[in-house]
């Protein structure tokens, strides 16, 4: 008698989450199988890539980057390029400069470049923070204010400030609200609980359960991203049924491997081509365990990664 | 499943009668799984036990050995927050018949390059995949002569029965896989794989072709089998890869329960970066070999980094080498930052540090792969383990600045760490690591490093140090422990009947982890820690547990103070004597009054701790034993092999057995829930075997909130002693607790029940 794989769907799926709107509009999540198990079902939305776009994106300086976005001088001007790179679903607005500690843009300039952008483009819009809690939650307020009726999503909110942002964001503008924590799964459905106790809608909520490069302790978000999807399906845990968005290039583009010259480490050979490695590694680490969507930097690494989900849904 | 133990023991005769050499069968049984002693040797196990025994020995997946010790599968479980995965996804690159000779040279000289050590493992590509495309016999040989010759593992591709014998004759000392086996050839590759010894890979065009060629191949006799699960597509690959390895675990279907081949090369030829996404996807997603074009380093740091993290021990924390680390091109004129060996730690502070930009060199001392403050309260961050670092190192040597920055959370160690290394300015950094970058860059640490600089001139100048003589415990008694003064606190110890079955509660509330009792035994201050006692004496505690903290310095004086001091207040409270000094719990042992209770030693394990169970049996104590080495134990077997080590040393050295306390070790729920029933369990164990129990175990709620803990303590303990836990150290000021505790103790009918139970 021949052999039968036994299928493995659930009753429960992952939400669906939409953002952006019209014809570039797109959506996260939607899956009863774990990420990939299109032999158990059908996945129902294939994982999305973000392209980030930082305010202090004229400094990058690996090649590859410098040439795809040559002339660019503004955030808009970025991300229009953005927008045609191959494989991109949406853009993320990094507003990593308004850091107080750093170069501390203002809050009003930030705004203005939201705008510029959301002008300029038609993919959806997720926006990032500088992660000075103080400073973020003024900018996101503003942003989401500005940019109302686009179906942004703002990322993130925290346990530390989930009132403030998940109040502005989600319930005064209507926009999509990011809940992140950090490898605990206890902690991301505690979160949860808290977004809808303030009555925003589970459909308006997306996760970010952690981040690392791979080789930097990822077993943990490994691990969180496998007990979080036991959860969502096995379990039928409502409260962690929210996709999962994973920043891929904010991490991957700082470690050492990324950062080293070939100067510094001959014997590694190209500094692109390693940045590039981590890049794709960690965002395929992260689709595997059970992202929704990543959100990366490079063209050449979201090429192969647009390649790796096509070939695998 | 492999057998196990605790299997074993359920069919086994539980008569403890000894006859065969061992104190319990428990501790026979634990002794077959671990093949040291046969089956045979009990004479009572039933026919049919030993039947059922021999058929459930096999394990679901089978470890395959290659090459020079390779060894792949052995897995027990699909996901690694369930247990742990053992044998790491080994990479191989890929040559073959149809490439000419400089390419396949320039291939393997290209693949020696990459090969580095990160955090104590030594990353290189382990195998070569020698793929025959012809029934060239002699091609195909010289081929795999050259790839033999770089002395890696070998895989031989190939489907031409003749070229497979042929190549085998010259490298099959070398244990290659032959992976050749395919629904047509299946039966000519057997008698070739089994003439040579090697393994024998599977493959098929689908994976119900795949299932039936091993049914076959194990019909005649072979199970020394790899799966090559590579299918035309990736899509397809994967699908087989996680169809193969469910059906073996979680289905229990043994004939798929082998390691897998995912050779890349043969969907995602010739594009580096698809392979990088691939070769990551099947570190998580069940490939033991992954088979790819070429390794630059590009793909290895990646690669070998996420499967340095995934193939950890999730109970064993990484550790990387205490040495130094000179960071931004820092010389010996650098300062020194130290720190802790738990690879998180270091690479958050390495991060931090070079971004600082600043030069400075980073200290790693071996504190067993722990976190700063747990390293500390277990004694392995400590001034004599940095002390150590500095000898074996030869620090003061090698370094010339003589700044010493250590870990803000450790500030309390400053002092110790000053007067053990006297020619170094130890100085107290930031709290935590993102505070470094601006801490060096602005050299905050100067003005400090000049202060502890002058104050060691002033102290040089003052006088020679003194010499420090070890005194006896009767002088230190006599010159170094102040006069105790009995003061009343309105509370009298009711007093305790050791043999009482009732419930031992070990009151927490004496522990130098709190600031204030710190604090008091630094000082030798009597009312802040009179004041817990009585505290906890009120809310009906039983013993009372006293910690002094590492006590490096003045451990027994120190021990011998607080024990004097809390029964001579208290009729004699029993205690358990809770530090990593053990000069200063035999001290502490010496002045102690055993009217209510022998005296606890808190705590022995079963790895470095494990002497203090010899401190226990040469003073007549009782010693709580917790049931881990290093770590925490990652199931009930290693929990109980635990217990029987423990269990054996004290008995040999003539402890009752009663006089041990195994501690499963609670685990905290926000993190570890999956876990909750196997401390339960190993519970049950203890009692079963007639063993006494205790631990921390309001750790279960840790970080819960405060409204919410108490009722989680209380559950868990009903059930605990539902389990047969006899003793617990907890907070006996938590009500609600108590209160369960002693209605336990009523349904277990350990104490007679009135009206005014709650009250007595």
């Amino acid at each position: 008698m021949s052999f039968v794989p036994k299928k493995q769907a659930y009753n429960a799926h992952v939400n669906a989450v939409t953002l952006g709107t019209g014809d570039k509009a797109t959506v996260i999540g939607g899956q009863n199988v774990l990420p990939f198990y299109t032999f158990d079902a059908p996945i129902e939305n294939a994982p999305k890539i973000g392209i980030e776009i930082s305010d202090a994106a004229t400094e990058w300086t690996a090649p590859g980057l410098k040439q795809f976005y040559e002339g660019c001088t503004t955030m808009a001007d970025f991300a229009k390029k953005a927008e045609t790179m191959e494989g991109a679903d949406f853009l993320c607005l990094h507003f990593e400069s308004a850091d107080p500690n750093g170069a501390n843009r203002s809050v009003e300039d930030c705004v203005a470049d939201a705008k510029a952008v959301a002008e300029a483009v038609s993919l959806p819009i997720v926006i990032m923070g500088c992660k000075n809690m103080e400073k973020d939650g003024e900018l996101f307020g503003k942003i989401a204010e500005a940019l109302q009726g686009k179906n942004i999503l703002v990322m993130s909110a925290k346990s530390e400030d989930y009132k403030t942002v998940g109040a502005s964001v989600a319930l005064a503008y209507g926009q999509k609200v990011g809940a992140e924590t950090a490898d605990d799964i206890n902690l991301a459905k505690q979160l949860n609980i808290m977004l809808k106790g303030l009555s925003i809608n589970p459909e308006n909520i997306v996760m970010n359960i952690g981040t690392a490069a791979v080789g930097y302790g990822f077993e943990y978000v490994a691990s969180t991203l496998d007990r979080v999807r036991a959860a969502a399906l096995a379990q039928s845990d409502e409260d962690l049924q929210m996709p999962i968005i994973a920043p891929v290039s904010t991490d991957t583009w700082s470690v050492k491997e990324s950062v080293a010259t070939a100067e510094d480490v001959p014997e590694w050979g190209d500094q692109e081509e390693r940045a590039i490695g981590m890049e794709v590694s960690t965002a395929a680490a992260n689709l595997t365990g059970g992202a929704d969507a990543v959100i990366m930097r490079h063209p050449a690494a979201v090429a192969t990664i647009k390649k790796f989900i096509t070939e695998l849904v | 499943m492999a057998l196990k133990g605790l299997d074993i023991f359920k069919l086994s005769p539980k008569k403890n009668c000894k006859e065969c050499g061992c104190p319990t069968c428990m501790a026979f049984c634990m002794k077959v799984a671990s093949g040291a002693v046969e089956l045979s040797k009990c004479p009572y196990f039933s026919e049919d036990a030993i039947a059922t025994l021999s058929e459930a020995t096999a394990p679901l997946m089978k470890t395959i050995e290659f090459g020079n010790g390779l060894k792949l599968g052995g897995e027990t479980v699909l996901f690694r927050h369930e247990k742990t995965l053992v044998n790491e996804t080994r990479f191989a690159v890929s040559i073959d018949t149809e490439m000419d000779a400089a390419t396949v040279d320039a291939k393997l000289a290209d693949m020696a390059k990459v090969d580095y050590e990160r955090i104590g493992e030594r990353m290189y590509v382990e195998a070569i995949l020698v793929s025959n495309r012809g029934t060239d016999a002699a091609a195909y040989t010289a081929l795999v002569e050259k790839a033999a010759a770089t002395g890696r593992a070998l895989v031989l591709e190939c489907w031409d029965v003749e070229c497979a014998k042929a190549a085998l004759e010259v490298c099959k000392a070398g244990k290659p896989i032959l992976d050749g086996a395919t629904p047509e050839n299946w039966e000519a590759m057997n008698d070739v794989a089994a003439a040579a010894g090697v393994t024998l890979g599977v493959w098929a065009n689908n994976i119900s072709d795949l299932y039936d060629t091993v049914k076959n191949l194990e019909a005649k006799g072979n199970k020394n089998l790899v799966l090559d699960v590579t299918a035309a597509t990736a899509k397809e690959t994967l699908a087989n890869a996680v169809n193969v390895r469910r059906t073996a675990l979680k289905d229990g279907d043994r004939s798929f329960g082998y390691p897998s081949i995912v050779n890349l090369t043969r969907f995602a030829k010739n594009n580096e970066h698809l392979q990088t996404a691939y070769a990551t996807m099947f570190i998580e997603k069940y490939g033991s070999i992954v088979v790819m074009d070429q390794m630059s380093y590009a793909q290895a740091l990646p690669l070998y980094g996420l499967r340095q993290n995934i193939f950890t021990d999730p109970q064993k924390p990484m550790k990387v080498e205490a040495k130094i680390y000179p960071i931004n091109g820092a010389d010996e004129n650098a300062p020194c930052c130290l720190t802790v060996d738990f690879a998180l730690t270091y690479f958050l502070v390495s991060g931090e540090l070079e971004r600082s930009n600043a030069p400075v060199n980073l200290l790693i001392t071996d504190a067993s792969g722990m976190s700063v403050l747990t390293a500390w309260a277990a004694g392995k961050f400590s001034s004599s383990t940095v002390k150590k670092f500095f000898d074996e190192n030869d620090i003061e040597n090698k370094i010339k600045n003589r700044t010493l920055i250590i870990p803000g959370k450790v500030a309390v160690m400053k002092g110790e760490i000053q007067e053990k290394l006297p020619n170094w300015n130890v100085v107290v950094g930031p709290l935590e690591a993102v505070q470094l970058p601006k801490y060096m860059k602005d050299k905050e640490y100067e003005a400090a490093a000049a202060a502890a600089a002058a104050e060691s001139a002033a102290k040089a100048a003052a006088g020679a140090v003194e010499e420090v003589k070890e005194l006896s415990f009767e002088e230190l008694l006599e010159t170094k422990v102040p006069k105790i003064e009995v003061v009343d606190m309105g509370v009298k110890y009711k007093g305790h009947n050791p043999e009482s079955k009732t419930f031992v509660t070990i009151g927490e509330r004496i522990h130098c982890i709190s600031p204030a009792i710190r604090k008091a035994m630094d000082e030798r201050d009597p009312a802040p820690i009179l004041k817990r006692a009585a505290e906890q004496i009120a809310a009906g505690a039983t013993y009372l547990d006293v910690n002094i903290g590492p006590a490096e310095k003045d451990g027994p004086e120190r021990m011998m103070w607080a024990v004097k001091l809390l029964q001579e207040n208290f009729n004699n409270v029993p205690l358990a004597l809770d530090t990593a000094n053990k000069r200063a719990i035999e001290a502490g042992i010496k002045v102690y009054n055993r009217t209510n209770g022998k005296p606890i030693v808190n705590s022995a394990d079963a790895g470095s701790r494990i002497s203090n169970i010899d401190l226990a049996a040469a003073n007549d104590a009782i010693c709580i034993a917790l049931c881990s080495a290093d770590g925490i134990a990652k199931d009930n077997e290693e929990r109980m092999k635990h217990c029987h080590n423990m269990l054996e040393r004290g008995m040999s050295l003539g402890m009752a057995s009663d006089d041990l306390w195994f501690d499963p070790l609670f685990l905290v729920v926000k993190g570890m829930q999956d876990k909750q029933m196997d401390v339960l369990n190993a519970i049950k164990m203890f009692s079963d075997e007639g063993l006494k129990s205790t631990g921390g175990l309001s750790n279960n709620s840790n970080g819960a909130p405060k409204a919410v803990r108490p009722i989680m303590d209380s559950a868990l303990v009903a059930m605990a002693m539902m389990q047969g836990l006899t003793s617990a150290i907890v907070n006996p000021c938590d009500l609600r607790l108590m209160e369960t505790i002693k209605s336990c103790d009523i349904f277990k009918d350990h104490v007679l029940y009135s009206d005014s139970y709650l009250d007595l």
